[in-house]
């Protein structure tokens, strides 16, 4: 049943990048085009096993690529080290409030960008870059915030929808008559 | 806690990583075009709803405005089939001249409409995914226009769609020539590029330039990769620099392709 949670996150990965590429009203109004990857990893790192995180991380980076002009696989390295990050220190951080969700989802789409941006000048690549790429980082700061709002409901219940069920069972379990045993001395 | 499987995750990951970092430019396009098949049903599921809304919507709209639209167009194909006759005189009369002085005859370009389909995922290229590829015709370098002016190149073709450089993604120079002075450049990207996508800059301009704003701009076709005289912008301003070279010119671009829904291809 992880193995189906975890196809069911790449979709999610597929899907949501794929609607970021293709809805192009956020570049049109406000110049800045969206990431849905950061807040993703971070609820994925948060619940799964380090082996999802991993593929998540493989997938969605070498899929987003295949729609960029970025480099293969360049957010590979800053997914995977934000989800393995996060998920090493999951019992210490607070991500049952609002709040705190939005907070870690800024948090991630921080980070994201400027590992990002080190990498591409670290192989000699030339961004497009400018004193407009402060606002473009600012805006993907919220909208990470928001997406990570968006994201944990939805994996959780992904998660609760997968979850491996007791199987019925053949008889009338509503009453049962628990036999004491009977030591003969 | 067991530490054997994020030893291994980690070592996958950056064993990867090193692979996508180190790998040749032509396997490097051949994965993404592996990695973007992925995407195909989302495409096709794309293509169809909007062949659906646009069905519907030509199905709302009133019979009268249709009619009305009818006539107009029709008065304009009359005026259109006019000027091609001339510019059809004027070509053959082309051709015959080059014949004559032994000039080699241009090449026509037969223009395809295609959609768009996607934007670049990130904010640090500015490149655009049409709805036509490969096996459509379409190769790398294509010249790709809207509204009258050059919006781009063809910088990497799949099956059923291809991507688009626009003018202004640092990967995109194009060598153009000022109409009035008939000086050339280099139009690059510069750092108002990303605030507003019609902005660019003219580089390696003669220091003695008699470039002014307002002046129009167009591909040189020099390199023949783009054909010559499509329309590109105008100048902004002329930006001199004491003790420099070269002069450089801010531009403003004729298309915004941040606007676009549709864009035409060069076909050769």
């Amino acid at each position: 049943m992880k193995a189906f949670l975890t196809l069911t996150i790449l979709l999610v990965a597929l899907i949501s990048t794929y609607a970021a590429s293709a809805w192009s009203l956020p570049k049109q109004i406000l110049g800045v085009q969206l990431d849905p990857l950061p807040a993703l990893m971070l609820v994925v790192s948060l619940r799964a096993p380090i082996a999802t995180i991993a593929i998540l991380a493989i997938f969605a980076s070498l899929t987003q690529s295949a729609l960029s002009s970025n480099p293969l696989g360049l957010s590979l390295l800053p997914l995977y080290a934000l989800g393995f990050t996060i998920h090493i220190n999951t019992h210490s951080l607070s991500h049952y409030h609002t709040g705190s969700r939005f907070a870690l989802g800024a948090g991630a789409g921080a980070i994201i960008p400027l590992m990002s941006l080190a990498l591409l000048l670290l192989i000699n690549k030339e961004p497009l870059i400018g004193w407009f790429s402060l606002w473009q980082w600012s805006a993907g700061i919220l909208s990470s915030g928001l997406m990570a709002l968006i994201f944990f409901p939805l994996i959780e219940w992904l998660d609760k929808s997968v979850e491996e069920q007791p199987l019925a069972a053949p008889f009338d379990t509503t009453t049962r008559i628990i036999r004491h045993h009977h030591f003969h001395e | 806690m067991n530490r054997r499987p994020y030893l291994v995750a980690t070592a996958v990951v950056a064993l990867l990583g090193l692979v996508c970092f180190t790998i040749s430019p032509e396997s490097s396009a051949q994965a993404k075009r592996v990695f973007g098949s992925f995407y195909t049903p989302l495409f096709s599921a794309q293509k169809t709803a909007q062949t659906t809304s646009d069905y519907l919507a030509n199905q709302v709209v009133p019979r009268r405005t249709l009619l009305k639209e009818n006539i107009e167009l029709k008065r304009q194909n009359e005026i259109l089939e006019l000027k091609l006759g001339e510019l059809s005189n004027l070509s053959h009369e082309n051709r015959v001249l080059r014949q004559q002085l032994k000039i080699q005859p241009k090449p026509e370009w037969k223009p395809r409409l295609s959609r768009i389909v996607g934007r670049d995922p990130s904010n640090w290229w500015r490149s655009i995914q049409i709805d036509i590829g490969s096996s459509d015709g379409v190769k790398i370098d294509i010249p790709v226009m809207a509204n009258g002016g050059l919006i781009g190149r063809i910088q990497e073709t799949y099956q059923h769609r291809s991507r688009v450089a626009l003018l202004g993604d640092p990967v995109c120079r194009i060598s153009a020539t000022i109409a009035e002075t008939k000086e050339s450049g280099v139009l690059s990207s510069n750092g108002g590029t990303i605030f507003d996508p019609t902005l660019a800059e003219l580089l390696y301009l003669p220091v003695s330039t008699k470039a002014r704003a307002g002046d129009k701009i167009y591909t040189s076709g020099f390199g023949e990769v783009f054909p010559r005289g499509i329309h590109i912008g105008k100048i902004l301003a002329v930006e001199t620099a004491t003790g420099e070279l070269t002069t450089k010119a801010s531009v403003k671009l004729a298309v915004n392709p941040s606007l676009l829904n549709e864009v035409w291809v060069l076909m050769p």
